[in-house]
């Protein structure tokens, strides 16, 4: 990459704190929504716990087949009399009470391992796109109020304690237009369909900005503020999370940076020449196509030079026209015989 | 700048978001005839695709109702993509100046300025329609009684 954009720091009350940062070599990473799609599916099952029904179920009665002979189906039927379960069916899953079908196993294969060259590829890609507002726009962040994208916040700002009450951290998410966003979030709450509410995931509600910062510099003090706000998440810049950078396997998470964690990026993902100075000989993945804008591609002095000029003349025949009779239309019996246009005046002249 | 990193373009966004952002509204399924809409606020004809999303396209228009009457013109700063809070820039045409010149004003803006010549009859249809929907609504005329029911009223009228 031969010269990177900048990105101004926001200081203050949502204005431009006059300095300046150069893009990281990271948010120029091929976007590629298979790959974070297929690791976020991946990574999305390592936190489950297994379940099962229970190995009895279906199972705690002593039926038996009653065989052929007796008019009713041979499936096991419940021993003895007295009581009204007596000669029911029982075992089959199709039948009440009994177990199911497939019974559920707690050996389950419940996670799946991601590689990790496949892990931090997503990683790079999600954090890609979310220095795209389109993508942001389109994952739903309310972002028309934000200055900039990627948006990042002076370091100073979030520094040692000044964030450490909600509402100091509140203000200034509001302060660098994320407002919007958090009210998105807090209107979203609603109460989850089916049985998820009895398993403690009672409300379901979007997801608002990812606060990242560089806990050396700005402590993590932060955390505490910024914990309560509903959707609003921090994580330490030297431990993103796909999960996180993409909910849902969707590209464009809103990010806000502090200036210390956006300035980390360079150092902790290195470049697509020089290897990362925390993740051992990882550079960062290349672009295949170097310019993703097809029109400036189409319209490129390469392109246009190696193509063939416009084929025809500036007026091109057309080939399925309805057939004209040349003895009653001149102007194609002049075309089919240009020297009939002497004969008729011969004729006329003869005429005369 | 955001929009000068070469990893992305609009024609790469649109694939990614296609079929799938905050914006569309998927009617029914595809094979039964589903439609595919848009929300999105700067679309001219509400329909999901690569020429009217203006979320997507750098350069874009949207056109919507003013509050007090006439219409909204919307339409996005090509060079301030990476910066949403300043990416558009809005011009209001009052519900004083005549259809005929609100069209013009809309058509000379999106189109004749080479800023999106393919928008133009689009553009110009939307605020058709919005400025159609703000003419007065007329009253139903009174109905008028037919057969016994006029007889009656009119005996009712003379007595």
């Amino acid at each position: 990459m031969a010269s990177r954009p900048t990105v101004t720091i926001i200081g203050k009350d949502g204005a431009p704190s006059g300095a300046t940062h150069t893009i990281p070599a990271v948010f120029a990473s091929p976007i590629r929504p298979d790959i974070v799609k297929q690791v976020h599916t991946g990574m999305a099952k390592n936190k489950r716990q297994p379940y099962a029904v229970s190995e009895k179920a279906g199972h705690q009665t002593s039926a038996e087949s009653w065989g052929t002979g007796r008019a009713v189906a041979r499936i096991p039927r419940v021993s003895g009399s007295g009581t009204h379960r007596a000669g029911q069916a029982a075992f089959g899953n199709m039948c009440r009470s009994g177990r199911m079908f497939a019974p559920t196993k707690v050996w389950r294969k419940w996670h799946v391992k991601v590689n990790q060259g496949q892990k931090r590829y997503a990683t790079c890609s999600a954090l890609a796109a979310s220095a795209a507002a389109p993508l942001l726009l389109a994952r739903g962040h309310q972002i028309m109020t934000v200055p900039e994208v990627p948006l990042v916040v002076d370091s100073a700002l979030v520094e040692g304690s000044s964030v450490a009450r909600t509402a100091a951290a509140l203000a200034l998410l509001k302060a660098v237009g994320a407002g919007a966003d958090l009210e998105k979030v807090k209107d979203s709450k609603k109460l989850r369909a089916g049985k998820g509410k009895l398993r403690g995931r009672r409300h379901r509600q979007r997801r608002g900005p990812l606060v990242v910062y560089h806990p050396e510099v700005d402590g993590k003090e932060l955390v505490k503020g910024f914990r309560n706000i509903p959707g609003v998440e921090t994580s330490p810049v030297s431990a993103l999370n796909l999960l996180q950078l993409a909910p849902g396997g969707h590209l464009g998470r809103f990010i806000v940076w502090t200036s210390a964690a956006f300035k980390a990026l360079d150092e902790i993902y290195g470049s697509t020449t020089t290897p990362s100075a925390h993740k051992r000989d990882f550079l960062l993945p290349s672009n295949v196509v170097s310019q993703a804008d097809l029109t400036r591609l189409i319209n490129s002095s390469e392109i246009q030079s190696s193509l063939n000029g416009p084929k025809g003349d500036a007026v091109t025949r057309r080939s399925a026209v309805q057939k004209k009779n040349p003895l009653r239309n001149k102007q194609v019996l002049l075309r089919l015989n240009p020297y009939a246009k002497v004969f008729s005046q011969e004729a006329q002249k003869k005429q005369a | 700048m955001a929009a000068a990193l070469p990893n992305i373009s609009s024609d790469l966004v649109w694939e990614i978001v296609r079929n799938n952002n905050s914006y569309l509204h998927k009617t029914g399924a595809a094979s039964n005839g589903g439609i595919q809409l848009s929300r999105d606020p700067l679309n001219l004809t509400n329909k999901n695709s690569r020429k009217y999303a203006g979320f997507v396209n750098d350069k874009a228009v949207g056109i919507s109702a003013g509050e007090k009457g006439g219409v909204v013109v919307v339409s996005k700063k090509a060079a301030a993509v990476h910066q949403p809070a300043k990416s558009v820039a809005t011009t209001t045409i009052g519900g004083g100046k005549s259809t005929r010149k609100t069209y013009k004003a809309i058509a000379s803006q999106v189109a004749k300025s080479g800023y999106r010549a393919d928008l133009r009859e689009a553009a110009v249809e939307r605020a058709s329609a919005i400025r159609k929907s703000q003419l007065p609504v007329k009253a139903d005329p009174e109905p008028k009684l037919r057969g016994k029911k006029a007889l009656k009223a009119a005996s009712a009228g003379e007595s």
